[in-house]
């Protein structure tokens, strides 16, 4: 897992399309947002869902543009992401960044 | 893997379709759906993350067609089943 | 609540019924406890609270600010909580400005504030609300009768873990005069979604 972020932090969605359940939306998966709020820490219910041990692990709000997410709208979107699912992104992507799309 | 849940951002559902002044529930029935889903997690029979998980593991033709409460029946017999306390064969009519 | 034993819905309020009793004979659940349970949720929960939570924050500049910053200490003020379900729910209440909105969603399943507000309509657990709100809000407010200025931004707020989120609405104009009840009156459980001006 990545260093825990900070409000105001820029982070990248995962893009894993698991085979269990889990709380990150298909439609965030690999997009970069923007860390709002802290929202407490909680067990990770891919694991929960299977019964594997969990420890709580922080929340995150994330601010995700309509245009990040869609590639159209003028809205935003907040959507409320395990530290698991998240890592960090570059603020301005560089060159490298945008064409890989990703973090490390 | 992108299970039928997933619904955000998808394309070609309809408009969204009211009921004016509907009730907290429509029938007995949804209630009580309600209140054994509260009493099986209560209990730890199974936890809220299992449920959620056996309502996206529903087919995805009978996750479309199925009420909300419908739904919430069919992830709870799903579990229980899974867990041996209860069979289809039990539940079916007659 | 009705209990329809004739109608479409008759076969599986029996499988109800049949499997309520399956698990009350294995020590799984009280039957009597659970209706009671039922009970004291519909009668504790309701977009009623949520809407004197609204008058509040009206008239109270304070009580705003602290409802802003930590929705769930300040419950209590009014007699209202998260708690009384399977766990106590964290709230964060958002509130409409001059020049930005806020719609709720939940597009994985349907969390809603029930402990607060009692069951959410149908509308927002189907598919059409979940999948379309995220992608275009404005349309979906216009088919709620809801025509957002287009200078207003949305912040649509999906809630994807274990916040529960809920619209402080804008005061309407022309409101100086009324008490807390007579505002209270005023805003529907579609304005604490955020598909309604209030």
């Amino acid at each position: 897992m990545a260093e825990p972020f900070r409000i105001g932090d820029r982070v990248r969605a995962s893009r894993v399309d698991p085979p269990h359940h889990t709380r990150l939306p298909r439609y965030a998966r690999g997009a970069a947002g923007t860390v709002t709020a802290l929202l407490g820490s909680h067990p990770l219910p891919d694991r929960r869902s299977r019964r594997l041990a969990a420890d709580p692990e922080q929340v995150y709000a994330v601010a995700f543009t309509a245009g990040e997410l869609f590639g159209e709208g003028d809205h935003t979107v907040t959507i409320d992401l395990w530290q698991s699912y998240l890592q960090p992104a570059a603020a301005e992507p560089s060159g490298a960044a945008a064409a890989t799309g990703d973090g490390q | 893997m992108g299970r039928i849940n997933d619904v955000g951002g998808m394309q070609g559902f309809p408009a969204v379709w009211r009921e004016q002044d509907e009730p907290p529930f429509h029938a007995d029935w949804e209630a009580h759906v309600f209140g054994i889903n509260s009493a099986l997690i209560s209990r730890g029979v199974y936890n809220l993350d299992e449920f959620r998980d056996a309502v996206e593991r529903i087919p995805a033709q009978e996750y479309l067609a199925a009420s909300y409460y419908e739904r919430w029946l069919r992830a709870i017999t799903m579990l229980l089943a899974e867990r041996g306390i209860v069979t289809e064969e039990d539940l079916a009519d007659g | 609540m009705s209990a329809d034993h004739t109608g479409p819905a008759a076969p599986v309020a029996a499988r109800v019924r049949r499997l309520e009793g399956m698990l009350e004979e294995r020590g799984l659940l009280d039957a009597e406890l659970l209706d009671r349970a039922l009970g004291e949720f519909l009668a504790r929960a309701s977009p009623a609270n949520g809407a004197r939570v609204v008058a509040r924050a009206w008239l109270d500049e304070g009580f705003r600010e602290r409802l802003l910053a930590d929705a769930n200490a300040v419950l209590p003020e009014l007699g209202l909580s998260m708690g009384g379900g399977l766990q106590e729910q964290q709230l964060k209440v958002v509130q409409n400005t001059e020049d930005s909105h806020n719609v709720i969603v939940c597009t994985l399943c349907s969390c809603y504030p029930l402990a607060l507000l009692g069951p959410s309509p149908t509308w927002y657990k189907s598919e059409a609300y979940r999948s379309r709100v995220v992608r275009d809000p404005r349309s979906v407010l216009r088919e709620f009768g809801f025509e957002l200025e287009p200078g207003v931004a949305i912040s649509v707020w999906d809630a994807s873990a274990e916040t529960r989120y809920m619209v402080l609405p804008r005061r309407p104009s022309g409101t100086e005069d009324l008490g807390e009840p007579e505002l209270a009156a005023l805003v529907t459980r579609n304005g604490l979604i955020g598909v309604a001006p209030v």
